[in-house]
């Protein structure tokens, strides 16, 4: 995945990137809307991360101009304004989602996946973790061949263990993907660890073996055995 | 007692004591004239009965009851003696009493014979004085005090109104409509001054006002960017190998206070915008479906708690409410019933046309209810949470004209919004 991370703070820039190199997504940074405007007019990239505060210009003017060029690339606005004005702007100048800062890197991750794969292969493409394949169009899942019958809640657990595997989850992090800005109490760490319970025990019932680990006092991890 | 009727009845004080002064004064100039008229025209009688002695008329045809002449014998000196005037008490000529009297006595020779004359007259008496100047000083004073609160009414009504004017667009005004305080005009001097000045003073805390407005706004943003570095700066170090439990819990300790930090910039920016009216509520919007919307959540939260969920909404309320407001007023209400409740407890959320109550079961508040929804006023609960969820609730139903009641007995708690 080849993305452009346009943000004038270069140290959240910075972070961004340092996080998702290392799945192998190509990340290019501009600073300012000059620069966002440069690279975009002369290269390809399948998203591009916008910040709509930039110094020296809106954002909004930046996705404009991207979707008369460049429509099939996949946007995602990031903005430190919860302003209900500019998530309707920006979706309706054709981003594809909208994430409000602060917001958990483990979280950006699995939002520009989930562009990129309705971007890429339409949705089509199944989502494989050793012996879990997903099906993000249906969300059906089979473990070991067999379906997997899942809460909703539970399947965007799993979606989101799958997408940041071998990546550490917070509680935090996994409470505010599954219940949004709405949970803002301690006690959803208690639900997060009911979901994972649960979710644990459909795919160990299953056959699949269980690869979610908990790490002390700080949240989960999926990792590959 | 406003300032009219006040210098009023200081006026008719002073105008009291000045009259009683006054009433004084001209009561012993009164008695001292009367008394000198009264004197004169007994020297005149005196001097006529002297010169019709000295004529030879006899004393008894001079007699009346006024007059008195009698001859004195014995008196060795030959000269007329001065004539004395003095007040005296004698049977007053008409009424049957004895009444204050003048009398003038003297001796006066004639022919070798000296005779006493003594002649009395009546004269106005003290208290006729006295009755006739506290009549004339209380008709004055009645007839002036009568023009002075005609006067001061006039005043009132007319020289004071553009002053009530002012009093009461000052009364009305709100900082937070954000419209400018328009005086009338008057032309009075010290009036136009006072507008003036109210005028400068309001255009002072307005500004003030929209600045602080402004900054709280811009801080709550742009503190967010920041914080999310700070959040991807932790997030980075726990991918970093080789992390102990202990450092692990700092980082996730970390964690939890920017992620508090931030939702309290959240909060207090939405507090801010719902005083600046940016959420317009014109349009009518199905507030059955919000609540529903905003349930499913909680449903799904309140089963992993143990709590019974009960649901009576009533379909298609229509409210004009903005919809963020709506979804955030009932997520915020909802949200204390979960955070308050007890092991095994309910919660019951039903929406009539006209209120929407949601009761459950807790322990109860430890703050005053009328504190409750006061900012930064935590209940029950828990350093958990920020404080503000209620305050938030108050400004929506009170921007929306909603009202909100608290009630809490036998272990459950009730919260009813009026539309």
């Amino acid at each position: 995945m080849k993305l452009l991370i346009v943000e004038d703070e270069q140290e959240l820039a910075d972070n961004v990137s340092s996080y998702l190199s290392r799945e192998g997504t190509v990340c290019e940074t501009a600073y300012s809307f000059q620069e966002a405007e440069d690279r975009l007019l002369s290269f390809e990239y399948d998203i591009v991360l916008l910040d709509i505060m930039l110094p020296d210009g809106n954002g909004l003017n930046i996705l404009k101009v991207l979707k008369q060029i460049r429509p099939e690339t996949g946007v995602l606005i990031i903005s430190a304004k919860n302003a209900l004005d500019d998530k309707v702007n920006g979706l309706e100048l054709g981003a594809d989602d909208y994430l409000t800062k602060p917001f958990h890197l483990p979280e950006l991750n699995a939002r520009l996946n989930a562009i990129y794969r309705r971007r890429k292969f339409q949705g089509q493409k199944t989502i494989e973790f050793q012996d879990i394949v997903i099906n993000p169009e249906t969300h059906d899942v089979t473990v070991c061949d067999k379906p997997l019958v899942l809460t909703l809640k539970e399947y965007e657990l799993l979606l989101f263990f799958v997408t940041n595997k071998n990546r550490v989850l917070t509680k935090q992090s996994i409470a505010e993907h599954l219940w949004g800005d709405n949970v803002d109490f301690l006690d959803s760490f208690d639900f997060v660890y009911q979901h994972i319970k649960n979710l644990r025990k459909k795919i160990t019932a299953e056959g699949g073996a269980d690869n979610i680990k908990t790490i002390y006092g700080l949240g989960y991890k999926l990792s590959e055995s | 007692m406003n300032l009219i009727t006040k210098t009023t009845l200081i006026y008719l004080f002073a105008v009291l004591v000045i009259l009683s002064v006054g009433g004084v004064l001209t009561y012993y100039g009164v008695e001292n004239e009367v008394k000198r008229e009264t004197d004169f025209d007994l020297r005149f009688h005196f001097r006529q009965l002297s010169k019709a002695l000295e004529e030879g008329i006899p004393a008894s045809i001079l007699l009346d009851d006024r007059v008195h002449i009698s001859e004195v014998s014995g008196l060795s000196t030959p000269q007329d003696t001065i004539p004395v005037y003095s007040d005296t008490l004698a049977q007053h000529p008409y009424l049957p009493r004895q009444e204050m009297q003048r009398k003038v006595v003297g001796v006066k020779e004639v022919k070798g014979k000296f005779y006493r004359i003594q002649v009395m007259d009546v004269f106005i008496e003290s208290d006729d004085i006295y009755e006739g100047v506290v009549q004339a000083m209380t008709r004055f004073f009645l007839f002036l005090g009568g023009a002075l609160l005609l006067l001061s009414f006039l005043i009132a009504r007319f020289l004071f109104r553009p002053f009530q004017k002012t009093l009461e667009k000052i009364r009305t005004f709100d900082l937070k409509k954000d419209a400018p305080l328009q005086l009338t005009k008057t032309s009075t001097r010290e009036f136009r001054q006072l507008n003036a000045f109210v005028e400068q003073m309001v255009d002072k805390a307005r500004r003030d006002y929209r600045s602080v407005k402004e900054f709280s706004e811009n801080a709550s943003h742009e503190m967010q960017t920041p914080l999310a570095i700070a959040r991807g700066k932790l997030e980075l170090l726990l991918e970093t190998e080789n992390l102990d439990t202990e450092q692990t819990r700092l980082i996730q300790s970390a964690q939890q206070s920017l992620g508090k930090l931030s939702k309290l910039g959240e909060a207090l920016a939405l507090l801010t915008k719902i005083d600046n009216k940016e959420f317009a509520t014109q349009a009518e919007v199905d507030f059955s479906k919000i609540v529903k919307n905003c349930l499913v959540n909680f449903e799904d939260l309140a089963q992993l708690k143990n709590l019974e969920f009960k649901k009576q909404i009533e379909e298609h309320v229509q409210l004009r409410i903005d919809p963020v407001l709506g979804d955030i007023l009932v997520s915020n209400l909802v949200k204390n019933t979960i955070r308050h409740n007890i092991e095994g407890g309910w919660i019951e959320v039903s929406l009539t046309g006209d209120q929407l109550v949601i009761c459950n079961t807790g322990a109860a508040p430890k703050v005053q209810p009328d504190q409750l929804f006061e900012r930064f006023q935590k209940g029950a609960g828990s350093n958990k949470s920020l404080g503000l969820g209620l305050a938030i609730v108050k400004k929506i139903c009170e921007v929306n004209n909603y009202k909100i009641d608290y009630q809490f007995a036998d272990g459950v708690h009730l919260i009813s919004v009026h539309f």
